[in-house]
């Protein structure tokens, strides 16, 4: 980063959150110009509802599995997913910003850059808001049960936009340390490392070895029940509590990593 | 398109000559995929962590009645790590020719005294080639895990043959593309097809325990048809009209392709002329 930047305090004491939110718009008009973002928030997940409940649908018949409707297991594993990938498009469409310079006029103006990072939030959360519209929508017509309701909705949306939030940490830390196209496959490495490493397509009592091991202690496996669990019955505070404490936990970690990644480019 | 192209119907070459180029431009092939390792790594390492993961999640629905008997799932998901290596790593080979195209060697080729046939089959012997260092590196990995071919060693060199075979589809398709569009990122863009022929086929699972419309369309999916019989040889043993109707599929497969990729090579060849 050469671009010179304005380090002083009072200079930067214009309102945040009007920038943010202008870079939240920024960052979702990217959907609506490059239809390629649509892939991995709306096409992959649906892809992925129809190729593992296709698949893999006699694995509820292994008695560790809590539900006989493989569509009610993988119809939030599918929109949990794809808020990840909502993360990770609002860290990338940073790395456009910092390719064309236009990040460094940012860094160059006179905001509080606070609104660097709460604005790619304010992104995730809609795009993940889209996915689980959609993917919702498309999983209940396939046939998925929701015996939770609408509280059942609500829990999937916390879980969307906890994991939606996380990757968005997690992707712009990554841009902040590495600027531009080579973070890609890093990015998706760690999500996908995330998701498979956890109970996405079995439950861990169904597991065995030693992805159930790594299973046990994933966050995502907490979140991902937070996501299920209206799904599969009513909601429960018992079933609540570890996926708000995971996301919350993740939250910490990874918007540390974002922060002082910030903080590492600015300087 | 400005580059100086010899008239094809100037260039007489004889077969020795064009052979020599072949092996020439495979060899380049070959040294130039092994200089990436950032480019097959992936494709080899890949394959074998959704293997590892899909052993220990879905370890227990070999028990589901109706699952082919096996000691282990791993020895259900060679044949399918094969099959998805190879055809992320048969990409590699189109995209190479799309960079060709796009930094003008392709065009010094066209400029020299190159058999033009020798451009596609040299390209494609390289992706074979590496078809078939995946399937062994696969063999070698999952015999250290405990897998044991039932077929044995004959079935160990069907499945070399099966990842030649599978190489040149997927590599004669990518650079049908390559040559038609010119663009590394166009042929990138086919990745998801691999991805959702490879999921909607027996892949990862037997089409037995699928239903539905979903059965339906994996029962017809080639990929169903080529993995089946390569896996048979793996957890049944050796049947030739099973290694048959794998390599016949994946051999008309690949005629296809080639065919496809030698039209788009011609249509090149004139629009340069």
């Amino acid at each position: 980063m050469t671009a010179a930047t304005v380090p002083g305090r009072a200079e930067r004491s214009t309102s945040w959150v009007p920038v943010a939110i202008m870079l939240a718009q920024r960052s979702l008009v990217s959907i609506l110009r490059i239809p390629a973002a649509v892939v991995p928030l709306v096409a992959m997940p649906v892809f992925f509802v129809i190729a593992f409940s296709g698949s893999f649908s006699s694995l509820t018949k292994l008695p560790q599995f809590p539900t006989d409707n493989i569509l009610s297991w993988m119809v939030p594993f599918a929109i949990v997913q794809g808020s990840a990938f909502a993360g990770f498009g609002t860290g990338f469409s940073t790395v456009r910003d910092m390719e064309t310079g236009f990040y460094d006029r940012l860094l160059l103006a006179p905001g509080s850059r606070l609104a660097l990072l709460v604005g790619p939030i304010l992104a995730g959360v809609v795009r993940c808001t889209i996915t689980l519209t959609i993917v919702l929508s498309f999983g209940l017509a396939l046939g998925a049960d929701l015996p939770g309701g609408l509280m059942g909705v609500a829990a999937l949306w916390v879980a969307s936009v906890g994991v939606a939030t996380v990757a968005t940490g997690w992707a712009l830390g990554l841009v902040y340390r590495v600027p531009d196209q080579r973070a890609g496959p890093m990015l998706q490495i760690g999500i996908f490392f995330a998701m498979f490493l956890s109970t996405g397509n079995v439950p861990v009592d169904a597991q065995t070895g030693w992805v159930r091991q790594i299973a046990r202690v994933n966050p995502l496996t907490n979140i991902l029940e937070l996501a299920r669990q209206g799904f599969l019955g009513d909601v429960r505070w018992s079933t609540t509590w570890p996926g708000l404490v995971a996301i919350a936990g993740s939250l910490v970690v990874l918007w540390t990593f974002a922060a002082t990644g910030l903080r590492r480019l600015v300087r | 398109m400005s580059a100086v192209v010899l008239d094809p119907h100037e260039v007489h070459i004889g077969t020795r000559e064009a052979v020599e180029q072949a092996r020439a431009l495979a060899r380049r092939s070959i040294v130039g995929t092994i200089r990436q390792p950032q480019v097959w790594l992936p494709g080899l390492l890949f394959p074998m962590f959704i293997a590892a993961v899909n052993t220990s999640t879905m370890g227990r629905s070999t028990s589901i009645p109706g699952f082919p008997e096996v000691d282990s799932l791993l020895d259900f998901l060679l044949p399918a790590s094969i099959t998805q290596s190879v055809l992320f790593g048969g990409l590699s080979a189109g995209s190479d020719t799309a960079t060709d195209i796009q930094t003008g060697f392709f065009d010094r080729l066209l400029a020299s005294p190159v058999s033009r046939t020798s451009i596609l089959v040299g390209r494609l012997t390289g992706a074979s080639v590496m078809g078939a260092f995946q399937a062994i590196v696969f063999m070698a990995v999952y015999g250290a895990f405990g897998v044991r071919l039932a077929g044995g060693v004959a079935a160990g060199l069907l499945l070399v043959v099966y990842a030649m075979v599978l190489a040149l589809v997927i590599g004669g398709f990518a650079a049908m593309l390559a040559l038609r569009t010119g663009s590394a990122e166009a042929v990138q863009n086919v990745f998801p097809l691999t991805f959702i022929a490879l999921f909607i086929s027996s892949a990862f699972f037997p089409t037995e325990l699928m239903s539905g419309i979903y059965r339906s369309i994996a029962t017809r999916n080639p990929v169903t048809w080529m993995v089946d019989g390569a896996r048979h040889q793996v957890i049944v043993g050796l049947d030739w009209s099973e290694g048959a109707r794998s390599l016949g599929v994946a051999a008309v497969l690949a005629t296809l392709s080639i065919l496809g990729a030698n039209a788009a090579l011609r249509a090149r060849l004139r629009q340069a002329s």
